[in-house]
Formats: structure tokens, C-alpha cells, sequence
């Protein structure tokens, strides 16, 4: 297994990665139904309505998003849009693949286009009108082509809409069904929604129309809710499921032993990270900061952690991803003495206590007592309170209690989405709700100002550089995702978004 | 059989139902209350804002006092209308009516085998009072009341599932999927289940049955001429079916609880999944549903044995 550890990890990192591994499979079979083991309920199968990141996965199949993107990069690419283009930089055209319909036969025109993201900006029950915070309008330009006027450039919005909000359903189900469209979902997917139990099993049935030709090549998808990932993966084990998804890196050596079973990995934008409070003592001082990113060793955090499933973490964006920067990998290098050094500079000469949250579950505590001692080597002394995750995440960001928060960042399609999210003045997950420098500032809207890819990947290499000097997180490592399918499953590419999709699956015997 | 006694008794029953359903669902809401948490914050998503979170409060009635929520749950619920999840938008009913026969089918294949096996071994031990036989009984019970049912769930799974491919190692089949294929299902979780009730079944009956086999009247028997075996059926076992009844009440409710964690074990789509999930993120209508319908069954299932004691022992009815 070891083997193909190795080649998944260089290839990803490489990023030409999964496309390869899928060509040496043969050519595609048609016909068969998956069955998935996923871990939790749907919280909604509206895109707009629902709010849980583990819910992509239960809409990808049945809503075709407007712009795809790269699985092993994240690089935007046409998806119902196949082209798009910036007249100015505040307007963007996209042009909507003509002759697809719906499942109900709604044609997927301009004026559904208008309707979805209209709805996503003005329904009172939509969750997602943050991510369209800088639209101003958007207009039907032609019988294929819709027009989004921007309120300020806003490079961000496409990734964006390769998210919930640019996943499209059909403007006659929304209007018929009203609420109940959350449980009767009408797209333009590879999938049509069939049912859903809650708790139980959502399937789903091929759409003989999509527009995608040969595809796709399951006949049927069942995605059956096991919250509990041993019993989740059992039910791979016993030849019930053929595919979960998600599993803790502890579990490795389970799939490996099963004979019936592929265990696949890949990196993700998921990542291990240290969120800190940098508008309050003793964390406004930017050497304390840095001090805590040099006094931790994140390969041991790595190793003790995760049993080799990760990428150490520098910044909040992987190896893979399209505005990694390679140049800033070892900007904290870790430096026991160096950190001592900061702190004395500080006046915390003898040492210095920090009250930190974090979560209950057991894996959280593992990381909790590792970090607690690698920092108590340079004299810091961690107090952890410990809460479950919404209970946690609320005491931090929303009270503003404790110097950091021991947690996680899932990612965001768009990097800037992210940076701002983080770093950004006011933002919720800036617990301090400060500026954290003018630089920074500057540099989050010039990263959404380009349209060009090259020139954002040298803005973020500014901007990265700018939350580096000023050490404004604790960024540790990027978690691999970990999925087991049975052998005869074929064609899974994970991607670097870690919400696994199963449009280009086929099963072979 | 139905006596002026026993439908007296039955009318009185019914007459506690209300009462009882509106004291346990009342309490149920109020623990809910105070527990921490908030689905208000479920709902609005990963990365929402304090206004978000308020402005969903306020689309889904969250922010009403607590007596006007649980009045207008109660309510509706009168006129049999128990809501849809806050969470997903199910209706409570279609949820309860796909999950109760599947924890019921569980529970009802647990209880059996409780019976089945636990009453042999009780009669065994008591027959064979300090013997090896006896020994051997009583430590098996031991046993079957020390061990986690989570974990001898697990080992089953291993062995029978996993290793030998004798059973499905999750999930569960409807009856209308065929009688076969439900109890194919079924047999790993019931088992796991029933170690604790046939623990329970044979302790309780080996002391009632080793009370009773050593009072005088047995004595005056065995001077009668009786035989053991008759003296065992016809006097016996009769004189301790009362206590058996007692046992198998409190057997079958607690089966019923332990449900939630062999649920989780096997990913079974029963109640107790249903309802470990509606608890972790606070949607009260599903809880309170779910309550009810437990509820309604536990207070059933002890009036029928209620009904039985009067049927075993017609002293009891005329008290």
C-alpha cells in the first residue's frame, strides 16, 4: 500500500495527478447502482436553503454547477457556462450551454440562470446571499447569455459559482414546490432525485438527457447516511456499500487489510489550524505570534497526528492549489530558540499562559496534548476549555472568549473568500473583528481585482506574505481525505475541495 | 375475558394516557431548553453572521416564549398533525411510521429470544440449585448483565458478518421485503440486544422459582407424592408467572432505550438513530414525536401486561 501512497501524494502534488490513475482503469461500463456510505443526513438537497459543507456531495449529482472546476487544482473551468468573459471589470458575461434542460424538461436558458441566482440573493431563506454580496444585478442579455453586474471587481465570484450558488434547479420546481423543494430538487445533473429518508438513503436515478454525451455511466446512486465511520465502513468491508468517504487516518490500516477494498487519498484544502485572537494581550503583539509559529514543529504535530495522512501547513493553501506559492513553504521553520527569543523581545521572559477552546471529540484532544507539549518547550503554557464543535466555534467567534481556538478551516472554493473570511476586518472568523494591517487590507481586493489568473496568483503571493510577517494564524496541516471503495469501482478522481463527487464513477463486473 | 374487573381497569389506563403524554412531553421540551445548543445556528450554515442566525430564529418561530411553542406543538399535535423537522422538512409522521417497525421488529426479536433462551436457563439453575449446572447459569448472567452491548455488537459483527458472511453487517430490511429477509437482518442486533434480557430472565426467574420450590406448601406436595416434574409445570411455574410478567415489561422498555446505541452500531434506520440525531441538533418536533410515540407504546405494552396479571392471578382484579 505503501506504493500507492507514494504515487498518489507525488502526482497530486504534481497536480496532473487523478487523470492518469482513471485512464489506466479501462474504458468506462455503463450500468449498475453505487452505493455510497455518507456521513451525515443532507441538512437541505435546495442548494440555497441548506447549510452543512457535508452536503455537496448529496447535490452534486442532481445540480450541475455553472462553472466547474479542476478536481486536483481548483482551477475554474466551463461547466453549464462554457464561456464567460469581462467586458469591464465590473461585469461578467457568461454564456449558457444552449439545448439543456432540466428533469422536468425546463430548458436551461438566460432567464433561468437570472431566476436561480435571484432567488439566491433575495430569498429569505437563502444561506448563501453572503457569496453574492457583490452582485449588484443581473441581466438576461441574450436567449443564452446572462450578464452579472458587479458592484465592486470581484474575480472571486466565478469559483463562486462553482458552489452552492451557481448550482442551477429548475425555476418551475422552485416556483411550484416552494419550501418542499428542499426535499424534491429539480436539476440539470447526471442524477434525478428519486427519494430521501432522512437519516436512511437519498437515491437517486440516471438522467438519459444529460447533456455530458455517454455520460453518466450509473445506472442508479444510493447514498446511505452512517454517521458512526466504523460501522460506515464495515458496510464497505461486508460488500454492502461500495464507497465511503471521509474516514480518520487511524482507520488506514483496516482498508488496507480488506481485501475487496481501494483506499484512495488525496490532499484537501481542510486544514488543522490555530486561530488566534490578535486585537487582544497578549496576542496584539505580533512577536508573540510569530514566536508561537516558530516554536511549533508541525512535522512531529504531523506524524503524532495523523499517522503520514497530511501536508504540513504554512499557509491555508496546499501544495496542489493554483496560487500556492512554493517560495513561502518554509517561512517558519521550526526554531525552538528563535521562538524563546521573540517571547524574551515580548517581556514574556518566564513564560506566558494561554487560554485556548477546543472540542471534546478525541482526535481534537490528541492535537490538544501534542501542541500543549510543543509549546510548553519554549515556556508557553496551554489551558484548553473544551466544548462541542458549534459550542466552541460560538465561544470563539461569536464571544470573542479565549486567546485562540484550536480547529479547523474547510476551505473555501476561492482563496479570497477564504483570506478575507480569516483576515478580514469584521469577519466572523476574526474573532478580534480588528484590521490586521493595511497591507493586508490593500492586498485582499487587489486579489479579487484581476480577472487573470497570473495576476491573482502574484496577488496572493503578496497577500500570503503579508498574514505570514504578521502571523496572524497558526496554520498546522492540511488533513488528506480518506476513502475506501471496493475493486470494482472505477473512475473516482478525488479532488483538492475534499467533497467527493461521483459523476465519472463506473463499476465494472 | 373481559370482566367488569378488567374493563374497569382498562378504562382507568386509558384515563392516565393524557395526563401522562402531556407531563412527558412537557418535560422532554423543557430539558431540551436547557440543554446548550442552538438549530437556529445549524440552519444558518457554516460561516453565518449573528444577524443571519437571528434573522432564522424568526423564519422558523424559534424566537417565541417556550410556552408558545410547546402550546402550539401540543396543539397540533391534538388534532394529529405532529409537524415536519425543523431540520430537513420530513414530516414526523412518515418518519415514525418507516422507523417504528423496524425498532419494533429489533426489540420484538430481542425480547423472544430473551424468553426462549432465559427461561430454560432460569428453570435449569433453580431445579439445580448449587449444582455445576446452576453455577454455570448464574455466571452466564453475570456476564450477559456486565457486558456492553455496543461491544458484543461489534464482535458479533466481526464474527459473523465480516469474517464468515453469515449476516449483513449493517442496515436493516422491511417486513415487506420478506419475513426472511427482515429477520435475516434483524438477527445480529436482536442478539446483541437480547444478552442482557435473557441475563435478566434468568436471574429473576431462578430466584422466584427457587423461592417458591422451597415454600411449604411445595413440601406438603413432595409428602403427597408428587412428582418433581409436576410439582415443577403444574405448581411451580404458575405461582411464578406473575414475577415472569414484572421481568418482561421492564425487559422489553429497556430493550426498547438500549436500541439507540445497537442502532448506531449496525446503521439501523430505526428510533433510536432518529432520535440521537434529532437530540444532537435540538429539533424539538421530531423529539417530541418521537416521545409520544414512545410514549404511547410503553404505556400500551404495561396495560396488556396489567391485563395478564388479572388473567395469571384473579386475585389481583378483585383488589
Amino acid at each position: 500500500m505503501l506504493k500507492f501512497h507514494r504515487r498518489d501524494f507525488l502526482a497530486s502534488a504534481a497536480g496532473l495527478a487523478l487523470a492518469g490513475a482513471a485512464f489506466a482503469q479501462g474504458a468506462p461500463k455503463k450500468g449498475g447502482t453505487l452505493k455510497v456510505s455518507a456521513n451525515a443526513n443532507p441538512s437541505s438537497l435546495d442548494p440555497q436553503t441548506g447549510g452543512s459543507g457535508s452536503d455537496h456531495s448529496f447535490l452534486y449529482p442532481i445540480h450541475d454547477t455553472l462553472v466547474d472546476f479542476e478536481p486536483a487544482t481548483l482551477k475554474a473551468v466551463p461547466g453549464l457556462a462554457e464561456s464567460w468573459s469581462n467586458p469591464d471589470p465590473k461585469t461578467l458575461l457568461l454564456n449558457i450551454r444552449a439545448g439543456v434542460a432540466f428533469h422536468d424538461g425546463t430548458p436551461l436558458d438566460a432567464a433561468a440562470v437570472k431566476f436561480n441566482l435571484d432567488r439566491a440573493r433575495t430569498d429569505p431563506r437563502s444561506n448563501i446571499k453572503g457569496d453574492l454580496v457583490t452582485v449588484e444585478s443581473v441581466e438576461v442579455t441574450g436567449p443564452q447569455q446572462v450578464a452579472i453586474k458587479l458592484k465592486q471587481p470581484d474575480s472571486a465570484l466565478l469559483l463562486i459559482l462553482s458552489d452552492r450558488a451557481g448550482m442551477m434547479g429548475s425555476p418551475k420546481a422552485m416556483q411550484e414546490l416552494a419550501k418542499d423543494y428542499d426535499r424534491k430538487p429539480v436539476g440539470a445533473g447526471p442524477m434525478k432525485f428519486v427519494s430521501w429518508n432522512d437519516n436512511e438513503k437519498v437515491v437517486y436515478a440516471r438522467n438519459d438527457n444529460y447533456w455530458k454525451t455517454g455520460q453518466p455511466y450509473l445506472e442508479g446512486l444510493e447514498m446511505q447516511v452512517i454517521p458512526e465511520i466504523n460501522t460506515a465502513l464495515r458496510a464497505v468491508v461486508s460488500n454492502q456499500n461500495d464507497f465511503v468517504y471521509f474516514l480518520s487516518p487511524q482507520q488506514k490500516p483496516l482498508v488496507d487489510r480488506a481485501k475487496n477494498l481501494t483506499a484512495v487519498s488525496g490532499p484537501t484544502l481542510y486544514c488543522v489550524i490555530l486561530f488566534l485572537n490578535f486585537a487582544r494581550a497578549p496576542l496584539d503583539d505580533v512577536r508573540v505570534r510569530r514566536a508561537l509559529n516558530y516554536a511549533i514543529d508541525r512535522e512531529s504535530f504531523a506524524k503524532a497526528t495523523m499517522a503520514g495522512l497530511s501536508e504540513v501547513a504554512t499557509t491555508v493553501l496546499p501544495k496542489a492549489h493554483w496560487a500556492y506559492d512554493p517560495v513561502l513553504a518554509d517561512f517558519y521553520k521550526y526554531d525552538p530558540d528563535k521562538a524563546r527569543a521573540l517571547l524574551a523581545e515580548a517581556g514574556h521572559k518566564d513564560g506566558l499562559e494561554l487560554h485556548l477552546i477546543g472540542y471534546t471529540d478525541q482526535r481534537q484532544q490528541q492535537r490538544q496534548e501534542v501542541l500543549q507539549e510543543q509549546l510548553r518547550k519554549v515556556g508557553i503554557k496551554l489551558r484548553f476549555s473544551t466544548f462541542n464543535i458549534p459550542e466552541g466555534s460560538a465561544a470563539f467567534f461569536a464571544k470573542a472568549e479565549g486567546n485562540g481556538l484550536l480547529s479547523q478551516w474547510t476551505g473555501r472554493p476561492d482563496p479570497s473568500l477564504t483570506f478575507t473570511l480569516l483576515y478580514g476586518k469584521g469577519s466572523y472568523f476574526n474573532s478580534g473583528r480588528a484590521e490586521a494591517s493595511p497591507e493586508i487590507t490593500s492586498a485582499l481586493a487587489a486579489s479579487r481585482a484581476s480577472p487573470d489568473i497570473e495576476d491573482r496568483k502574484k496577488a496572493f503571493s503578496v497577500l500570503q506574505r503579508h498574514v505570514l510577517e504578521q502571523a496572524l494564524s497558526v496554520p498546522l496541516l492540511f488533513q488528506f481525505e480518506l476513502d475506501a471503495h471496493n475493486v470494482k469501482v472505477k473512475g473516482f478522481k478525488p479532488n483538492l475541495l475534499g467533497k467527493p463527487r461521483f459523476d465519472c464513477v463506473w463499476l465494472d463486473g | 375475558m373481559l370482566t367488569r374487573n378488567r374493563l374497569r381497569l382498562i378504562r382507568r389506563r386509558l384515563l392516565q394516557i393524557a395526563p401522562v403524554i402531556v407531563l412527558a412531553t412537557f418535560v422532554v421540551f423543557g430539558l431540551q431548553q436547557l440543554v446548550p445548543g442552538d438549530i437556529a445556528v445549524t440552519l444558518a450554515g457554516d460561516n453565518a453572521t449573528d444577524a443571519r442566525i437571528a434573522e432564522i430564529r424568526t423564519l422558523y418561530g424559534l424566537d417565541r416564549p417556550f410556552f408558545v411553542q410547546y402550546g402550539s406543538w401540543l396543539w397540533d399535535a391534538l388534532h394529529g398533525n405532529l409537524g415536519k423537522s425543523i431540520l430537513s422538512g420530513e414530516a414526523v409522521l412518515d418518519s415514525i411510521q418507516r422507523r417504528f417497525p423496524t425498532s419494533l421488529l429489533i426489540v420484538g426479536c430481542a425480547l423472544s429470544l430473551s424468553l426462549v433462551i432465559g427461561i430454560p436457563l432460569g428453570i435449569l439453575a433453580a431445579t439445580h440449585r448449587g449444582s455445576r449446572i446452576d453455577a454455570f447459569v448464574t455466571s452466564i448472567a453475570s456476564l450477559g448483565v456486565a457486558l456492553p452491548n455496543f461491544w458484543l455488537a461489534m464482535l458479533l459483527v466481526a464474527t459473523f458478518a465480516l469474517n464468515w458472511n453469515f449476516f449483513p453487517a449493517t442496515g436493516a430490511a422491511p417486513l415487506s421485503a420478506g419475513v426472511g429477509k427482515a429477520l435475516h437482518y434483524a438477527a445480529l442486533p436482536a442478539f446483541a440486544l437480547a444478552a442482557g434480557g435473557i441475563a435478566e430472565v434468568a436471574r429473576q426467574l431462578r430466584s422466584s422459582l427457587v423461592e417458591v420450590l422451597s415454600s411449604q406448601y411445595v413440601r406438603t406436595l413432595h409428602a403427597k407424592g408428587l412428582s418433581p416434574t409436576a410439582i415443577l409445570w403444574k405448581h411451580g411455574l404458575k405461582n411464578v408467572s406473575v414475577n415472569l410478567l414484572t421481568v418482561i415489561g421492564l425487559v422489553f422498555n429497556r430493550l426498547l432505550g438500549a436500541t439507540v446505541v445497537i442502532e448506531a452500531v449496525f446503521a439501523i434506520p430505526g428510533i433510536g438513530s432518529m432520535v440521537v440525531h434529532a437530540a444532537i441538533h435540538k429539533d424539538f418536533p421530531v423529539i417530541q414525536g418521537v416521545v409520544l410515540a414512545l410514549v404511547m407504546i410503553v404505556i400500551g405494552v404495561n396495560l396488556l401486561i396489567d391485563v395478564l396479571y388479572t388473567v395469571l392471578d384473579p386475585r389481583i382484579s378483585q383488589q
